[in-house]
């Protein structure tokens, strides 16, 4: 009865087109499985620099490690169902020898020297502060995700939450962070995970090759709603992205609704910043431009005024173990405006 | 001459070269883990400590090679082959030499891989 | 060697075979569980931890069933994460690595032509341990309190009370008295196998599965106690808020992952290198030849063994480490590979140099090979720390893992069932229904684990209690639901076939696969392993040495019978196996029972915070134990030595290196220094992570440590004394040389805490002062014991049980002492010396 069954996706998302890729073709049963639906969140459609090598590392494994597989399994068949004279202990010596540990020896050596001289072009640092032209710092929370973007072309930082956006082509360094359990930052789309541990600050680089949509989940169990915890990152054009950044340090255009109003009397603010109305608490995510975001609770539900509205009243059921207390005792009126006053925030 | 006396009785000199490897290992991961947590603090550059790490390589290596050939002139330089079954301390003294000039071929192989970091990555960012 | 029992009339052999059968016979009614016997305790072992095992497995079809479908509310979230960390914990400590010890008690000691393992009493107790804790957490999920933090128990999310409620507590004491358990275990096999096997057997001689489980029992004792110090300091932060993985307090959730981990990595080898040992028994027997490349068998188990040890960190490839760091691990992650490469590379060459005979053992070992391969190719993928980026936790690990711990373990288990069946009940299992479960189960597992390497490709994280449908996971997610119904059938399958009732069908042939080796001389209706303990010749001896088993049988060999009504059998050199003792083994009693049922009592009590009945316990368990001691080990025996058979006589006591418990004592204090070891790793690595990290404290000094480490040299240096003149027959000296040692390590432990007390470190306020107070606290309880082994050493000496032939107490005791001598040496110069050198 966790009442997640009542969770509902969200709106269609646009997918990013189908990438080709000429290794798929080398592993036939991946290659079943690999067609059909493509996917948000897939390490298998690579949309940034850093997953389109790896998953280009993992094409070059499957096959070799196909071919690995049925030569090892042929040769054992082939053992077993042998009814001819029995080979001689030298000859199935020298099979060890050979079999068993020169040719993994070396196979295994070149693979590694692969990898080895993939790892430090993946991830380059962008070297200290100032030189990094945008950093998004993401701290994760039991169970979404507190987001500020630090540009060279603002002063102060500019605060968001559960959603990541980014400019194409332009390498963003990520700076992780955790207050509470460990959690795991990961765009599959993009590149690898990486860590939030408490009290260490973690470093993630990763450039998106590809405008769309992209999923990402925690990826390190985080307590009760681990599951639900996710985020969606949006890769823009630069130009595009900077008159967002823009847009998203100002305050919200203000709406004639008496929701504000609801939503300051009712203590919203103690744990709520809205930029521009007293609402300055810190607990829980900034909600200065929540309108204009792709979802709502971190990733869980789709970004709609009935959403927002039953996610006010019933977080804990919704959210097991969320911080949020349940509203479920305001008057409908309430719950109505505030939900409509924070869907008008774009 | 001779360093290392002829009779190898113990069941400890089979585990010389694995042990070697071990230590090998430790050192490339004790050295690394402090010189890039306390950088900030040492004077040295990280190409000091590759090639501190590539000194005590070169060292391990010629250990266990050592090893090995200890363990190659027990199993009589390889004039008995496998399988080294008879009832005899004869054979049980030709197994443990051949034995353990396999281990040695395996740690000597183990620590050319635990080596190899230091070729490809020159710095300690994550 | 047949004058000696030809001399014998048919009257007399009958009478010695009676005699014999009577020592060894099982208790009746309901003493019948107050048994030792190795074959009791093994069958009990292996029984409990494949309940064990199908609790497990039904709580991993409850998390398929949940995540069957997306959006899916079979399971609440809370049930849902309390199901997948159990389902984790169970397979891996109750299940994974008891079925070993299981199988290794069970067996063993046949197959070494041993009668028993050296120590039979600390089996029983290894196994009422077990069960205890088992049941303990296992019991957790009915009262909705079972750990819920995932198996790997990572703080702060399992530390921190408001997060994880009691489950942890059991998680953590349950299993740290299982873990106690598994060490003794450990011990008593590496003495088992290097002390008692048939004479002649030398070390080029043992069967396979003795040399993995002597690799295997040696690996637990390096990866156990890391995890037992990483247990430690997780309770004392839970219970008196030491703050050793809270970052606000100097802490880091870090230590625990490595600590962990370098239990967690080599566990993975622990489970499966003795499954693979019973293939080296099973494929050799059905290729009806040796094993071609037994010291690559050798060369892979120990190199597996040694490199197992350098692959913790590949579970913390996305930590954040240093890139440089993460390589080392990868590189020795790809090099495990070959030994494991050469392992299957044995068993294919062996079957090619022989002739094939197909049969349902056969058939679940190479099923498992084909499955295990697959899981091998894909570990060396995410041992490659870009590709692991990606799929760390996701379930393309968990398609990996399973791929492995099934092909490599489960399957090879199941072979080895119906291998070894005929050793337990004089049956065989159905063939058909053999056949019919291992195609259920290799269809099944392929049907539900293969799909998840996708659904992890495509991004699935683990450990999630639904997801949402479109995301492309729905319809992988069903069929790996439906495949796990069906490899669960097949399990049912077998479990129909081991407990459907046989008294009806004949009994069997004594080695109906015509296997070569000495475990199948033991007859299911005998207690005594074997008749007379037989010269070795061979690797295979019943398929090289003619009339081998009937000499054995007509008591022509070594002990034949039992004179003293005493349980005996022989200690043997190391490497050429020559008889140098006979070993009186202990028999049936109640102490072990009783000594598990209190050490437990006192875990469970503390879970739950009653200090009084805690002590209470413990005292309980204490006192059992040394009762255990003082009634049961280093009698004095009533004559000086035996005729054991064929003109040989052996000495019935021997002390100091020579002796089972002189190596017992030496490899226990092996496995205390590991975890001793564990802790220094974790005061350097604080040092490693903070600019100063003893946070502005000028604790413990340098004098107090230096006084405590020079009052226990001290106390040392009268130890050795103290033996020395008792083995001059100084019986006075030696008494006053043991009360100077025993004053001394009063004096030398009250200074050990005078250092901390004196600059009133708290160790609540920040990780230094809780370190260094967990260091000194560690040396002081060991040196509580060493003051308890002098007491005890003292009171022997009194009663006439310590003299100067029968010296074993006092050997043992100062063999501890080296040790504690060691500890307390590193102990005081680090916590004295190091802050001041920086």
């Amino acid at each position: 009865m966790s009442g997640f069954s009542q969770v509902v996706r969200g709106q269609a998302v646009e997918r990013p087109p189908y990438p080709r890729s000429p290794l798929r073709y080398g592993f036939i049963p991946i290659l079943m499985f690999a067609h059909g639906c493509a996917g948000i969140q897939s390490t298998l459609e690579p949309t940034g620099a850093e997953a389109r090598q790896i998953a280009t590392l993992f094409w070059v494994m499957v096959i070799g490690g196909s071919v690995v597989w049925l030569a090892v399994i042929g040769t054992l068949l082939y053992a077993a169902r042998w009814k001819g004279e029995p080979h001689s202990a030298q000859s199935a010596g020298r099979l060890i020898l050979w079999g068993g540990a020169i040719f993994p020896a070396v196979v295994l050596m070149a693979l590694l020297a692969y990898a080895l001289w993939l790892m430090p072009s993946l991830r380059p640092q962008s070297g200290e502060p100032p030189s990094a032209p945008l950093r998004i710092e993401v701290t994760g929370e039991q169970f979404w995700w507190r987001v500020s973007y630090r540009s060279k072309n603002h002063e102060a930082s500019i605060a968001s939450a559960n959603e990541i956006r980014l400019p194409l082509g332009q390498r963003v360094e990520f700076v992780l962070k955790s207050s509470d359990v460990i959690h795991s930052f990961w765009i599959p789309s993009l590149g690898g995970k990486m860590d939030m541990i408490p009290g260490r600050t973690n470093r993630l680089s990763l450039l998106a090759t590809k405008v769309g949509i992209f999923r990402g989940p925690c990826a390190e169990y985080c307590g009760t709603s681990h599951t639900l915890m996710a985020f969606y990152a949006m890769v823009m054009d630069p130009a595009a992205f900077d008159i967002w950044l823009e847009a998203q340090s100002q305050p919200s255009e203000e709406l004639a609704s008496d929701g504000k109003l609801r939503f300051i009397s009712n203590g919203c603010g103690s744990c709520h910043t809205v930029h521009g109305t007293e609402a300055t608490g810190t607990l829980g995510p900034d909600l200065t431009h929540l309108g204009s975001r792709e979802s709502l609770a971190a990733g869980i539900l789709p970004n709609t005024e009935e959403a927002i509205r039953r996610f006010i009243a019933d977080p804990d059921v919704i959210k097991p173990g969320s911080k949020m207390p349940a509203f479920r005792m305001l008057p409908e009126d309430d719950l109505q405006a505030i939900a409509s006053y924070l869907k008008g925030l774009k | 001459m001779r360093i290392i006396p002829n009779e190898m009785e113990s069941l400890w000199t089979l585990f010389t070269a694995p042990v070697v490897w071990a230590l090998h290992f430790l050192i490339c991961y004790v050295s690394v883990a402090v010189y890039c947590a306390k950088s900030s603090q040492i004077s040295f550059g990280f190409d000091v400590v590759r090639l501190g790490v590539v000194l005590v390589t070169i060292m391990a290596l010629a250990l266990i090679a050592m090893s090995g050939l200890l363990a190659w002139r027990q199993w009589g330089f390889g004039t008995h082959d496998p399988p080294h079954d008879d009832p005899t301390r004869h054979d049980r003294e030709l197994f443990q030499g051949f034995a353990t000039l396999l281990l040695s071929g395996l740690s000597f192989v183990a620590v050319i891989y635990v080596a190899m970091p230091l070729l490809f990555i020159a710095e300690c960012s994550p | 060697m047949t004058q000696f029992a030809d001399r014998m009339t048919r009257k007399e052999a009958k009478a010695q075979e009676e005699r014999l059968r009577k020592v060894w016979a099982d208790p009746s009614g309901w003493r019948y569980w107050t048994s030792v016997n190795n074959y009791q305790i093994g069958l009990w072992y292996a029984a409990t931890a494949f309940a064990f095992m199908l609790f497990a497995g039904v709580l991993a079809l409850m998390v398929r069933v949940q995540l069957a479908v997306p959006d899916n509310d079979f399971l609440s979230a809370d049930l849902f994460n309390q199901a997948f960390t159990l389902h984790g914990t169970v397979m891996m400590f109750l299940f994974a690595v008891p079925i070993f010890e299981a199988v290794a008690i069970f067996l063993l000691p046949p197959m070494l032509g041993a009668r028993e393992l050296p120590f039979p009493r600390l089996s029983a107790f290894g196994f009422w341990s077990f069960l205890l804790g088992g049941i303990f957490v296992c019991g957790s999920i009915f009262f909705n309190a079972a750990p819920s933090s995932g198996w790997f128990m990572y703080p702060p999310l399992a530390t921190d009370k408001e997060f994880s409620g009691i489950g942890a507590d059991i998680w953590l004491l349950g299993l740290s008295f299982i873990e106690i358990a598994s060490i003794a275990a450990a011990v008593e096999l590496i003495v088992g196998i290097l002390k008692c096997r048939a004479p002649g057997m030398r070390i080029n001689m043992m069967p396979l599965f003795a040399w993995y489980l002597l690799v295997v029992a040696g690996m637990i004792l390096f990866a156990f106690p890391p995890l037992i110090a990483g247990d430690i300091l997780f309770e004392l932060e839970r219970m008196f808020d030491w703050p050793f993985f809270n970052p606000e307090r100097g802490g880091d959730p870090i230590l625990w992952q490595h600590l962990f981990w370098i239990f967690g990595h080599p566990e993975v080898y622990i489970i499966f290198l003795p499954a693979i040992a019973l293939m080296a028994m099973i494929v050799p027997t059905f290729s009806q030849r040796p094993v071609v490349g037994y010291s690559w068998i050798v060369l892979a188990a120990v190199g597996t063994g040694f490199l197992s040890f350098g692959l913790w960190v590949h579970h913390m490839f996305t930590t954040g480490l240093p890139q440089i760091s993460l390589a080392f691990f990868s590189a020795a992650s790809e090099a495990v590979a070959i030994p494991t490469g050469v392992q299957i590379f044995v068993f294919i060459a062996t079957m090619l140099a022989g002739r094939v005979i197909f049969s349902v053992p056969m058939l679940f070992g190479a099923g498992g090979l084909a499955i295990f391969v697959m899981g091998g190719l894909t570990g060396v993928m995410v041992a490659l720390a870009p590709f692991d980026w990606q799929a760390h936790d996701t379930y393309f690990v968990v398609a990996h893992l399973h791929y492995v711990l099934i092909g490599g373990m489960l399957f090879p288990v199941i072979a080895g069932l119906y291998y070894y069946y005929p050793l337990i009940n004089a049956r065989m299992l159905s063939d058909r229904a053999g056949k019919l479960a291992f195609w259920l189960m290799f269809i099944g597992f392929n049907v539900a684990f293969f799909p998840m390497h996708l659904s992890g490709l495509r991004g699935m994280p683990r450990r999630v209690f639904t997801y949402p449908p479109e995301v492309g996971w729905d319809w992988l997610n069903l069929i790996s639901t439906i495949g796990a119904f069906i490899l669960a059938s097949g399990i049912l399958v077998i479990v129909v076939d081991v407990l459907r009732p046989k008294h009806r069908e004949p009994e069997g042939e004594s080695n109906p696969w015509n296997a070569g080796t000495l475990e199948w001389i033991s007859e299911p209706k005998e207690n005594w392993g074997v008749r007379s303990i037989p010269i070795i010749e061979s690797r295979y001896p019943l398929w090289d040495q003619p009339n081998l088993m009937r000499d054995i049988n007509k008591g022509r060999f070594y002990l034949p019978d039992a004179e003293e009504g005493r349980r005996e059998g022989l200690v043997t050199s190391v490497l050429d196996a020559q008889p140098i003792q006979v070993l009186r083994v202990a028999g049936t009693a109640y102490v072990p029972i009783i000594s598990a049922f209190f050490l437990g009592g006192a875990f469970v009590a503390l879970t739950f915070h009653w200090w009084i009945a805690t002590i209470v316990s413990a005292v309980g368990a204490f006192a059992a134990i040394v009762y255990w001691l003082w009634t049961g080990t280093a009698e004095l025996p009533e004559k000086p030595q035996k005729h054991i058979g064929l003109g040989v006589t052996l000495p019935l006591y021997v002390s100091g290196p020579s002796s089972t418990g002189w190596w017992a004592m030496f490899i226990t204090m092996i496995g205390d220094g590991t975890a001793f070891a564990s802790l220094i790793f974790g005061y350097f690595f604080y040092w490693t992570i903070h600019e100063d990290f003893t946070a502005g404290s000028k604790g413990p000094g340098a004098q107090w440590p230096m006084i405590g480490f020079g009052l226990f040299a001290a106390a040392w240096i009268a130890m050795i004394y103290a033996r020395r003149l008792n083995g001059r027959g100084f019986v006075l000296a030696m008494r006053a040389c043991l009360m100077l040692a025993a004053l001394l390590t009063i004096c030398g432990s009250l200074a050990a805490v005078a250092g901390p007390l004196a600059y009133g470190m708290d160790p609540k306020s920040h990780v230094y002062p809780a370190i260094v107070w967990v260091l000194v606290l560690w040396t002081a309880v060991h040196a509580v014991l060493g003051l308890v082994m002098q007491v005890y050493c003292l009171a022997r000496s009194l009663v006439g049980r310590l003299t100067a032939q029968h010296d074993v107490d006092l050997q043992n005791v100062v063999l501890y002492w080296h040790f504690l001598f060691v500890t307390a040496l590193i102990t005081f110069a680090v916590i004295g010396l190091f802050p001041r050198m920086l």
